[in-house]
């Protein structure tokens, strides 16, 4: 940066130092959570606790993450999240790579009613029929396979494979390499990129999702963390209507704040590695090779 | 490109011919299924009447092995099966249940998903809620338990008064067994005696004296907060302050003024009321904030030692006091007595009515097992065992007054209730208080409201023991929130009461006339 000036200098560090400031002021609501967490209950209830914890103590968190049904929901959406991605990066491939061959017949017209289902669907109540004629209620699978593609993750891995050169293919085939191979051995080997990317998608999605759980599972034994948490939360804002053996129940504030910082740790602790897959995953096939 | 174009209107319509056919079809298919499950059901009907017969012939509980029943109940924090309670009434009852549960949040609009797709529950608990209740029994969805009661039903039937069971029959038939509401009063102004004390004043027993209580407050400056302090503290969302409001003859929603029930809006007092709060407001004796107020915002004043009153339910108090002591160390604080107004009237709301409800669906497998379930959770002994747990163990005698045994009353009776269908009402609320003495200061101030205010000044609501009523089901919540906030405007200065006319034209054209008019209808029977 030769040639700048001290003027420059100056208005940059004033913007550096706003743009500090206004990252670190979306840090506050979280930092208030986190230290209502780890803060004496009579502290919170009486409005005390700011950023900085009042009458620090551990002992909700431990009661928070050692409880059973914590732990399970958290195993549950781990379960999901996993087995989730697998499947649905296997189906998504499958399904884009048949689509992406221009020359089969039909693919136009398969791939117009795909995207007839982005835009319009049978609702919540067909949808929950359906699913209960398949028995699928109280089932993990009643999670994973209404989300199983995602017609949009299906579009980006066609046109991605759009963009693969169709000679490396027809080399394959001269050695007579037959369909499934060559998508096994050839091309998912070479769409490392658009499927981290994707399967990040996926992943993200199932470990979120809140709103299928809360729909197809009624028994606690099978609740995601999300569902678990938007229980012991949305306790806070319904207080009016309940009973007074209601209110003596009602989990402390502290328990609350507890919960939402131990659910969001798993999610934060991994973000980081793969942030830069989200960024490049926005640009996966916007060019066209 | 045209080709494109071509392609996707044959597809579409092609689609669309897909999903008429299909909704078509569907239609046929419902109605098949629906006159499937009717038959069904009258060849249910049929053998359960064989079964029974057979049942009374043999004459001795049978001993063919009973079926698992499907439970669904509320939200609560722990898994329903695991929960210690779960495996006594296991015990007890000789049925295994499987409970599952409703979310905490929009449990109606999942309630009302699983039960018309017709999951097949043999016992929904839920809470009470007329118009839900009576939706369901009207579109033929639960099952009619007087036959069955009438057949194994003997504990319900000493268990449970026939004024309960009368409140919620829907044509002539009762499809419900009720929670009853354990207590009458819930809320009432805390005020903070150490203040008083302090000023050489009284606890206030009428609203000028309150008026004159709150002005000290807020002059005086008793809290050291300089003029930070805020003399009374509610929420925002409830502008009809409990106490207070029963001050000027209105404890309830609907009031009897003449022999007719009467909405507070159009109540003579209204005007009076309206007037005593807006002075307050103007004054600066009600926090100027109020309209922003949450809940948690206004315990968080009264907490800290800034608020001098504050509007609570006693259930709150044990959070309350824990943080008030840690913050101003000296801090007292007790609910004021139920306050005369300028006519001389007082009271506090009176809870009537029902605190859950249990029905079986249509969709369940087990009927007659559900209600020996029921009975069975009702026998006397079984029921003490569920609401307080063993003697000795859970709970000690004191002079007719069941203490709790900490902690292991909270870990294995606290959500006792849940899983209650029914109580018996003789000796429940006698058998709760146990839940109240799990902390003294909660106790003391339960005892207070509920057991040392005269009776005359609970006034019981009127309309909890009325049965289902459809114009008052639909209209009554949005008729509140449009009272609601007129008041809170009137009280902020931000509507003045020249305009109250208006309002209730208004007011009775959204609903109240025709509410109004079946409501009188029922209650004309009541008072004769």
């Amino acid at each position: 940066m030769r040639g700048k000036k001290i003027g420059d200098y100056a208005l940059d560090s004033v913007i550096y130092i706003c743009l500090t400031l206004m990252g670190l002021a979306t840090l506050l609501p979280f930092a208030n959570v986190l230290s209502k967490s780890i803060s004496e209950e009579w502290a919170i209830v009486a409005g005390k606790v700011g950023i900085i914890p009042v009458g620090f103590q551990l002992d909700t968190m431990r009661f928070v993450v050692t409880s059973s049904q914590f732990l399970h929901a958290l195993f549950i959406s781990a379960l999901v999240a996993v087995i989730g991605t697998l499947a649905s990066l296997l189906v998504t491939a499958m399904t884009a790579y048949p689509l992406s061959k221009r020359e089969l017949p039909g693919t136009g017209a398969l791939i117009v009613l795909f995207i007839f289902t982005m835009m319009f669907n049978g609702g919540i109540i067909p949808n929950y029929l359906l699913i209960r004629q398949l028995d699928l209620i109280n089932n993990l699978g009643s999670l994973i396979l209404p989300a199983l593609v995602s017609v949009f993750n299906m579009l980006v891995v066609k046109s991605y494979f759009e963009s693969l050169p169709p000679s490396l293919e027809e080399s394959a085939k001269l050695e007579g390499a037959r369909n499934y191979t060559i998508l096994f051995r050839i091309i998912l080997p070479l769409s490392g990129p658009v499927l981290a990317t994707i399967g990040l998608f996926y992943a993200v999605y199932y470990w979120n999702d809140y709103f299928n759980p809360m729909l197809y599972i009624n028994s606690s034994s099978l609740k995601p963390l999300q569902l678990y948490l938007q229980d012991i939360v949305m306790n806070a804002d319904t207080s009016s209507a309940l009973s007074a053996d209601d209110l003596m129940n009602v989990p402390a504030e502290g328990v609350r704040s507890a919960t939402v910082i131990a659910s969001t740790i798993p999610i934060l602790l991994v973000y980081p590695f793969l942030q830069k897959y989200f960024i490049k995953g926005v640009l996966i096939g916007s060019v066209k090779g | 490109m045209k080709n494109y174009v071509k392609l996707f209107l044959v597809t579409a319509m092609a689609v669309m011919l897909v999903a008429l056919t299909a909704c078509s079809s569907n239609n046929g298919g419902s109605d098949n299924a629906a006159n499937a499950t009717n038959s069904a059901d009258t060849a249910d009907t049929a053998n359960a009447g064989g079964e029974a017969d057979a049942g009374d012939a043999a004459n001795a509980p049978s001993d063919e092995p009973k079926p698992e029943l499907k439970r669904l109940g509320i939200w609560q924090n722990e898994d329903y099966n695991t929960y210690p309670v779960a495996k006594m009434l296991e015990e007890k009852t000789g049925y295994k249940v499987k409970y599952d549960m409703l979310p905490q949040d929009k449990y109606a609009e999942k309630q009302n998903l699983i039960m018309s797709s017709g999951e097949p529950y043999d016992l929904v608990t839920t809470f009470s809620d007329m118009a839900i209740y009576s939706d369901y029994a009207q579109k033929g969805a639960l099952v009619d338990l007087l036959p069955l009661i009438d057949k194994y039903g003997p504990n319900i039937k000493t268990a449970i008064s026939q004024q309960s069971m009368d409140a919620l029959k829907v044509d002539g038939k009762l499809y419900a067994i009720p929670t009853a509401v354990t207590y009458e009063v819930n809320n009432s102004i805390l005020i903070r005696t150490d203040w008083l004390d302090k000023l050489g004043l009284q606890m206030p027993t009428t609203t000028d004296e309150l008026t004159a209580v709150l002005k000290a407050f807020k002059d005086k400056d008793p809290g050291g907060n300089g003029d930070q302090d805020v003399p009374l503290t509610i929420r925002g969302d409830l502008p009809m302050l409990d106490n207070i409001v029963g001050a000027f003859g209105m404890p309830n929603t609907w009031n009897d003024v003449d022999g007719q029930l009467v909405p507070r809006v159009l109540d003579p007092a209204y005007k009076d009321y309206i007037t005593y709060m807006s002075d307050l407001y103007k004054q600066g004796l009600l926090d100027k904030e109020f309209v922003v107020n949450k809940d948690a915002t206004a315990k968080e004043k009264f907490s800290s030692g800034k608020a001098g009153a504050i509007i609570v339910h006693w259930a709150d108090i044990p959070t309350i006091s824990d943080a008030i002591t840690k913050s101003v160390p000296d801090a007292k604080f007790a609910f004021v007595p139920a306050l005369k107004g300028p006519a001389g009237k007082a009271g506090f709301a009176a809870n009537a009515g029902f605190d859950r409800l249990t029905f079986i669906p249509k969709a369940s497998k087990h009927p007659e097992d559900a209600i020996k379930w029921i009975n069975a959770s009702l026998d006397p002994e079984t029921f003490k065992d569920l609401a307080i747990g063993e003697e000795g163990k859970h709970y000690t005698e004191e002079n007719g007054a069941y203490m709790p045994i900490l902690p292991i009353f909270n870990d294995e009776r606290n959500l006792a209730n849940n899983y209650m269908a029914g109580t018996d009402e003789t000796n429940y609320p006698i058998y709760w208080q146990a839940r109240v003495h799990k902390s003294p200061v909660m106790f003391e101030a339960f005892d207070f409201l509920n057991n040392k205010q005269p009776a005359e000044v609970k006034i019981q609501n009127k309309l909890g023991l009325a049965p289902y009523m459809p114009e008052y089901a639909k209209n009554n919540q949005q008729l509140e929130t449009m009272v609601g906030d007129y008041t809170i405007k009137l009280i902020a200065g931000a509507e003045s009461l020249s305009g109250l006319e208006a309002f209730q034209a208004k007011y009775k054209a959204a609903g109240e006339e025709a509410s109004a008019k079946e409501i009188n209808a029922w209650y004309a029977t009541t008072t004769k």
